[in-house]
């Protein structure tokens, strides 16, 4: 144990690869991302940018994914760990919810149960587990949680069964939580409520999250540091006030500039791709000059990406 | 006369208690954009497939430009779709998988005797093409050598080689890439310019439905709840659901969405506190 | 839930099965160069038989096979593998009419059920129900005591048989792909209903009918040979693989080539489309990545 270290999560160039010999291809290509104890991360991209490839490489949840590089929790080295070692992190150290409620649990059995799993592999009674999930379950707000202890996942809705993955995620108090995509599947007042939900949790357990999502509101409104992700690799890095008011890279702004607002200025055109190469910088020579290399790339991500 | 008039439509699917929808009016000018909004279930879907003659309601009137839509013979649909066109939300699904671009843009022309001749229609397919900022070399692709957002633009120029005065869009941009979705956005907006078109724009996105449209209409549990003028509803809104829904969506800014979610916590206190 | 959601969630399991799949098929095709030179043989056949299939040379009968007969001759001395390449095209097009005519039948049938729904549909099923709880050899031994037993009437014996599973197999496909967004699409456009069948729903319905053919190439020549060899379908002198099988059977111990050399040309055969109907489907299979977009 590093003492007096706050560093949760280190990665260090990572890269992850599928597929074996001619056919394996490289998605991440050397990616660093830090999370300190406590911290919020929110890791943001368009499909294809690697960030959901990137979290779960954490875990090593893809089996057939190949990693090199370094990940580092609590200093402790999870490329090539054992088996072993892998599986005393998931559940204990690291909690994980996932995008869609609706696969993460298991359908037949009763979600009571699926709370109490990351507790009774690790030796707690079932009694001492069950309270704790109860507890849990009315702590993230499920009305008559000791009744619904016992009901499955097809009784409750959307944002419900998110809770419950929530609660499976927490209930063995890890110390970072990676959220990937938590909220896409619910509506939008849902979405709120879980999301500040995540907030509060994470505030009294002093838990880092990773956050991965699309969603540049979302990110604005929960993440205190961001990471910005594209065709696998990292374009920039910023505290979230920073990254907003005032992006490094082009793509950050093309980003920025093609979200509409719902305070916004209508008259104000969003950026698209044309308009990317003569999107306002700071500075003239150097960020134009990024801002038409941006402006080439995201066209490929409309043309070349099909399906 | 408006060009769309949409009055006390029900539509209750078999087997099902509740409406999918209810006494749902709302109309729409030549040349005007109205964003019809609401979260899933609430029915706007549904709403948007009886506009569009897709779905018979069990009651209420649908006036294209006069002319009642729901229940009119095959005929007459036939060529009331010539006025009206719909844009479906999967770019992946909407497309027929073994039709050409050519085929695809082409076919609205065919069906509707527009051009038969298939040089002269060539032609008028490549300029519908541009339009959409596609061109002659897409011509004889296939849907699934194109990217999300290029199936949407070719789904938009299968709908506009007919020449309609109504474009329905059924959450055209959702399963989009935020870049992607801001290109689609913008050529509807400039079509709508350039063509004089009137659009019917479902969503979920308030954001997005901010910077089309210039007058909104919000669905819950099947019913509109509030309808005007943009400005008025983002504004001041009216009705508790439109309130809560402005005030759940995120704003993609630091400062305000920290403002934003104090301020929604100090509600949720007070009525706390209040109960 | 949008197709691109999906895609990420099932996001492992994709990956896993496209590797599979990009392995080099050498079995399959292997399987298809044998095909396509069976089926040349059934069309050329009876022109680049050395001898005539038909007529009988007492004088050589049982030969074992020499240089003179590569697959000697059978009892009644005609040259075993002339009558295989002649037998080819008997028994290669007794199947290929059967298929031929119940994919007409059944993908009628099927649509027309899917399509209309209702009374139709219903009357229609219970047709196809008859006809697929018909045993074919039990009406073949009908028709052929009916008709007299032939080629002929075995061939319209397996069609009745036959077709009811296409109807089957097309309606429930055409009742998916009716819910098409595409279909959708195209009636919102204008499209009448005829368009919409011949351009829309057809052709993206057939997929799974032409992997199923070709799997059941084999079942049919197997049921056409089998109804030949027990004597109610192709008669003497035909050169049908399965009735040179029949006529062999009695001298087997003295002349084994003559029943083994058409029994193989049956076995290569059943198996060649077999494989190559199973490397249809498995490329053809939606569900995998990069499959029949």
């Amino acid at each position: 144990m590093s003492a007096g270290n706050d560093v949760l999560l280190a990665v260090r160039d990572l890269r992850v690869s599928f597929g074996t010999g001619d056919a394996a291809t490289e998605v991440v290509h050397g990616v660093d991302v830090t999370v300190a104890r406590g911290q919020r991360l929110a890791l943001v991209g368009e499909s294809g940018s690697g960030k959901s490839v990137t979290a779960r490489a954490v875990l090593q949840l893809d089996t057939d994914a190949t990693l090199t590089g370094s990940v580092r929790l609590d200093g402790e080295e999870l490329v090539g760990a054992a088996p072993r070692i892998l599986r005393s992190v998931r559940g204990r150290r690291v909690g994980l919810v996932f995008q869609d409620p609706l696969t993460a649990l298991n359908p037949v059995m009763r979600i009571g149960w699926q709370i109490m799993q990351p507790l009774l592999i690790r030796g707690v009674s079932k009694r001492e587990a069950r309270m704790r999930g109860i507890a849990l379950l009315e702590r993230l707000g499920v009305q008559n949680a000791p009744e619904r202890f016992d009901d499955y996942p097809h009784q409750f809705s959307g944002g419900m069964r998110q809770r419950v993955v929530i609660a499976i995620a927490v209930i063995a108090e890890p110390d970072l939580l990676i959220a990937d995509e938590p909220t896409t599947a619910l509506d939008v007042q849902v979405q709120a409520q879980v999301l500040a939900l995540l907030d509060e949790i994470a505030d009294e357990r002093g838990m880092g999250v990773l956050l991965i999502t699309h969603d540049l509101g979302i990110v604005a409104g929960f993440a205190e540091h961001v990471t910005v992700m594209r065709h696998g690799a990292i374009i920039e890095t910023q505290d979230v006030d920073s990254l907003f008011a005032s992006p490094r890279e082009a793509y950050t702004r093309g980003l920025l500039g093609a979200v509409p607002r719902i305070d916004g200025d209508s008259s104000v055109r969003l950026l698209s791709v044309d308009e990317i190469a003569v999107a306002p910088a700071g500075a003239a020579g150097a960020a134009a000059a990024s801002a038409v290399a941006a402006a080439s790339a995201l066209a490929d991500s409309d043309q070349g990406n099909p399906a | 006369m408006s060009l769309l008039e949409v009055s006390g439509v029900n539509k209750t699917f078999h087997g099902r208690h509740e409406p999918a929808i209810s006494d749902v009016s709302f109309s729409l000018e030549a040349g005007g954009v109205l964003g019809l909004v609401g979260e899933s279930g609430s029915g706007k879907s549904t709403t948007a497939r009886c506009v569009a003659g897709l779905t018979r309601p069990e009651g209420g009137s649908v006036m294209l430009d006069g002319r009642e839509v729901v229940g009119a013979r095959r005929a007459t649909m036939t060529t009331l779709r010539r006025d009206m066109q719909m844009v479906f939300q999967d770019p992946f699904s909407s497309l027929n998988p073994r039709m050409t671009v050519l085929d695809l843009v082409g076919e609205g022309m065919i069906v509707h005797g527009i051009e038969r001749r298939p040089a002269a229609r060539r032609d008028l397919v490549v300029e519908v093409l541009e339009k959409v900022g596609l061109d002659s070399s897409h011509l004889t692709r296939y849907p699934r050598s194109f990217s999300g957002g290029q199936r949407q633009r070719i789904a938009i120029a299968r709908a506009l080689a007919v020449s309609p005065r109504l474009l329905i869009c059924d959450e055209p941009v959702s399963s989009l890439d935020v870049s992607v979705q801001a290109q689609v956005l913008n050529l509807l907006r400039d079509l709508r310019e350039e063509l004089g078109l009137a659009i019917l724009f479902i969503a979920h996105d308030l954001a997005v439905v901010r910077y089309l449209c210039d007058s909104v209409a919000v669905m819950s549990r099947g019913r509109v709840v509030e309808s005007g003028k943009r400005d008025a509803i983002f504004d001041s809104p009216q009705h508790p659901y439109t309130r809560s829904l402005l005030a759940a969506v995120p704003v993609p800014d630091p400062a305000v969405q920290r403002a934003r979610q104090a301020e929604a916590r100090r509600l949720l206190d007070e009525q706390r506190r209040a109960s | 839930m949008t197709s691109s959601r999906i895609d990420a969630i099932i996001g492992i399991r994709r990956r896993r099965v496209s590797r599979s799949r990009r392995r080099t098929p050498v079995l399959e095709g292997i399987a298809v160069v044998v095909g396509a030179i069976i089926l040349i043989i059934a069309v050329i056949g009876p022109w680049i038989a050395p001898y005539s299939s038909t007529i009988v040379d007492i004088g050589n009968t049982l030969a074992p096979p020499s240089a003179a007969h590569w697959f000697g001759t059978d009892a009644t001395g005609r040259d075993v593998f002339s009558r295989v390449l002649t037998g080819a095209r008997t028994t290669l097009g007794a199947t290929f009419i059967v298929l031929a005519v119940t994919i007409v039948i059944g993908v009628l049938v099927g649509t027309v059920a899917a399509l209309v729904g209702g009374v139709v549909d219903e009357i229609l099923m219970r047709v196809t129900d008859i006809g697929l709880a018909l045993p074919s050899i039990i009406l073949a031994l009908g028709v052929a005591a009916a008709l007299g037993p032939s080629l002929t009437s075995t061939v319209i014996a397996v069609s009745a048989t036959w077709w009811p599973g296409y109807a089957r197999l097309i309606r429930s496909v055409v009742r998916e792909v009716r819910e098409a967004e595409y279909v959708t699409n195209a009636t919102s456009l204008g499209v009448g209903r005829l368009r919409l069948v011949f351009r829309h729903i057809l052709p993206n319905a057939l997929d799974p009918l032409y992997v199923q053919v070709s799997l059941d190439v084999s079942s049919v020549m197997l049921v056409i040979s089998g109804l030949s060899f027990i004597g109610v379908g192709a008669q003497v002198p035909s050169a049908e693989w399965g009735a040179s099988v029949a006529s062999a059977a009695a001298n087997v111990t003295t002349g084994w080539w003559a029943l083994v050399f058409p029994g193989v040309a049956i076995a290569i055969t059943g198996i060649a489309f077999n494989l190559i109907g199973d490397w249809l489907r498995i490329r053809t299979d939606v569900t995998l990545k990069g499959g029949a977009k």
